[in-house]
């Protein structure tokens, strides 16, 4: 999916991933910080930040990523939330590189339940 | 009219060996400034060169040695163009004939390519230890400089001192600032004398004295991961880098700075580490782990949500995260020693953290640059304003008049929190926290000498200002742990 031939919906969307993204990452960083030096959640943390990194990376300059705050706390919710909106936008003809994220973001949901955030 | 240059490949890579030996026999106070100005066009020469010889045959596959070293010449190029020490002025002789004589080579090596203009008398075997030769005097005129440039700043802090002792007015007396300056120098320089020793094992190492436990993926998929990164840290911090970038930097640096202390201490309690080594270690990465993730949260500060990460940037801290997930950590968190040690070369990979170590350095220097020199880093009024006016209350009280009385934001910006350009202080507080980055690693580069692949900092570093004061010793130099049979060449 290129810049050009992404809509408004689309665009919209995926804005709505970066959101949960960067506030799921923010969640992640605040315990990191809260356990000291060396946290094993700076693995989950970094990894959620080059999601919403590839996310805004996706959206054309024109279009604006601010917006509503996303509600919750929890950074697996969050997380959950993005994946399904990525669902939502992933079609056959959406291209590798929303496909490519949607996968990276469930990766992130399962360690977000598996790992120490659990 | 000059005489037509007629020396073979092999006549002009002996004859830089030479002369980066003459650099560090000869080396002098007076002459650091100029081998610092010189340094990128040899480094660019050996770029030139090592890209159309054939691949050294143990050259490491996980990644391409020189471009590394091709990043942190571009960085200190960048350095002294912005206007930091030693600034403009006159060029090293020896380090530029050296370049001449490597540029040469190039041109030499390219034509023989061409079938009918053989020029060259060199064998293929001549060819094979080029790619050794070009690292070994890249290294032998690195530690030359290290060495030109600890006597002039030992040199330097004795005129302070006498200066100070003697009471001679302030205006009159060498500035202390120029001190800090050269022994930042020596630093990066140290970093990149110790990439080169590693790199010049790698590719000078006999295939059978190579551990056949190296190829095993995981240790490898780390190293790679670990090298790429630092090479594209370096390209997108050289290329005006967003906020973003700075933050992400930081990030993956404090991450890998984690990841070394859990693989060290693994390696410890197998027993290829001495105990005492990591009791040293295990609080300086701590304290560099926090400087790191420090910076990245005061950098955080200045992204919006506008900003954008470097693709390239995302591709490689996405490996290096992977690789560290693969590698280091289980679902409970980081993974036991047993698991450690059953995934990966433990002796092996402790060395290459180390030197992974060691290459932070210089991208900490990177990007304490950035945050001097960058013209267009802008950040959203409120919280910039809020943190000018703490660092200016810092340095108002550590005696800095300018800042005096100074609004760094009007109403109209905060009220829109517009994008606005960095005041100074904003960029003090930046510079500050990357000195502090660069105390902390320093400080556990120095306290994992033993570790280092080339022995280099065993014989050249006791302590974090070990680079202070170099005596006549430190003109004495081998091949770091030469594996060659025939000992040093020349």
């Amino acid at each position: 999916m290129s810049f050009q031939r992404m809509d408004a919906d689309t665009a919209e969307t995926l804005a709505g991933v970066v959101r949960l993204l960067r506030r799921a990452a923010e969640l992640v960083w605040a315990a990191a910080d809260t356990e000291g030096a060396g946290s094993p959640r700076q693995v989950l943390a970094l990894g959620i930040d080059l999601a919403a990194d590839e996310a805004r990376n996706l959206l054309p300059d024109a279009i604006a990523v601010q917006g509503p705050a996303p509600v919750g706390d929890e950074p697996a919710g969050l997380l959950r939330s993005a994946e399904q909106l990525l669902r939502r936008i992933d079609t056959p003809g959406a291209g590798a590189a929303v496909h490519g994220l949607r996968a990276r973001v469930a990766d992130l949901v399962w360690e977000a339940n598996s790992g120490v955030d659990a | 009219v000059s005489m037509p240059d007629r020396r073979t490949v092999g006549e002009l890579l002996a004859d830089s060996e030479a002369l980066a030996r003459e650099t560090l026999l000869d080396a002098t106070l007076e002459q650091a400034p100029a081998m610092v100005r010189s340094w990128n066009q040899l480094v660019g020469s050996a770029v030139e060169l090592w890209a159309v010889l054939p691949s050294a045959p143990n050259s490491p596959s996980w990644s391409d040695p020189m471009e590394r070293l091709r990043a942190i010449g571009e960085a200190l190029s960048r350095s002294v163009t912005a206007g930091h020490w030693p600034g403009q002025g006159p060029t090293d002789e020896h380090l530029t004939q050296i370049a001449d004589n490597l540029s040469h080579a190039r041109h030499l090596v390219e034509r023989s390519g061409r079938p009918s203009q053989s020029t060259t008398t060199d064998s293929p075997a001549v060819l094979q230890h080029a790619p050794g030769q070009v690292m070994h005097t890249l290294y032998v005129a690195a530690h030359g400089t290290v060495v030109a440039l600890g006597a002039y700043a030992a040199d330097l802090q004795g005129q302070v001192e006498t200066a100070k002792r003697r009471r001679q007015p302030v205006a009159e007396r060498p500035a202390a600032l120029e001190v800090t300056e050269a022994q930042g120098m020596i630093a990066r320089f140290d970093g990149f004398e110790h990439l080169a020793a590693a790199a010049y094992l790698a590719v000078a190492t006999p295939p059978s004295l190579m551990n056949p436990g190296q190829a095993a993926t995981p240790t490898k998929r780390l190293e790679t991961a670990l090298a790429a990164w630092e090479v594209q840290a370096h390209r997108t911090l050289a290329a005006s880098p967003d906020p973003a970038d700075l933050v992400r930097v930081a990030r993956v640096q404090a991450l890998i700075t984690s990841t070394t202390s859990i693989l060290t201490e693994a390696a410890a309690t197998k027993g290829h580490i001495d105990a005492d080594v990591i009791q040293r270690l295990a609080p300086s990465l701590e304290a560099s782990q926090i400087a790191w993730s420090r910076m990245a949260k005061r950098w955080g500060e200045l992204t919006s949500p506008a900003s954008r990460t470097d693709p390239a940037l995302v591709g490689a801290a996405s490996e290096v995260r992977a690789a560290i997930a693969a590698t280091a950590t289980n679902q409970a968190g980081w993974a036991t020693p047993d698991q450690l040690a059953s995934r990966l070369d433990l002796p092996h990979i402790v060395k290459t953290l180390h030197l992974s170590m060691v290459a932070s350095i210089e991208v900490a220097y990177v990007v304490r640059d950035t945050a001097a020199d960058h013209p267009g880093l802008t950040a959203p009024a409120r919280i910039i304003g809020m943190r000018s006016q703490g660092e200016a209350e810092i340095a108002i009280e550590q005696g800095e008049t300018r800042y005096e009385g100074v609004t760094w934001t009007i109403r109209r910006q905060r009220a829109s929190n517009q994008l606005i350009p960095l005041p100074e202080p904003a960029r003090r507080g930046l510079i500050n926290l990357a000195d502090d980055v660069l105390a902390t690693t320093n400080q556990a580069v120095a306290a994992g000498a033993q570790l280092d692949p080339s022995d280099v900092t065993r014989s050249t570093r006791s302590g974090q200002r070990a680079h202070l004061g170099r005596s006549a010793q430190s003109h004495q130099i081998t091949h770091p742990r030469d594996p060659a049979p025939g000992g040093p060449r020349r």
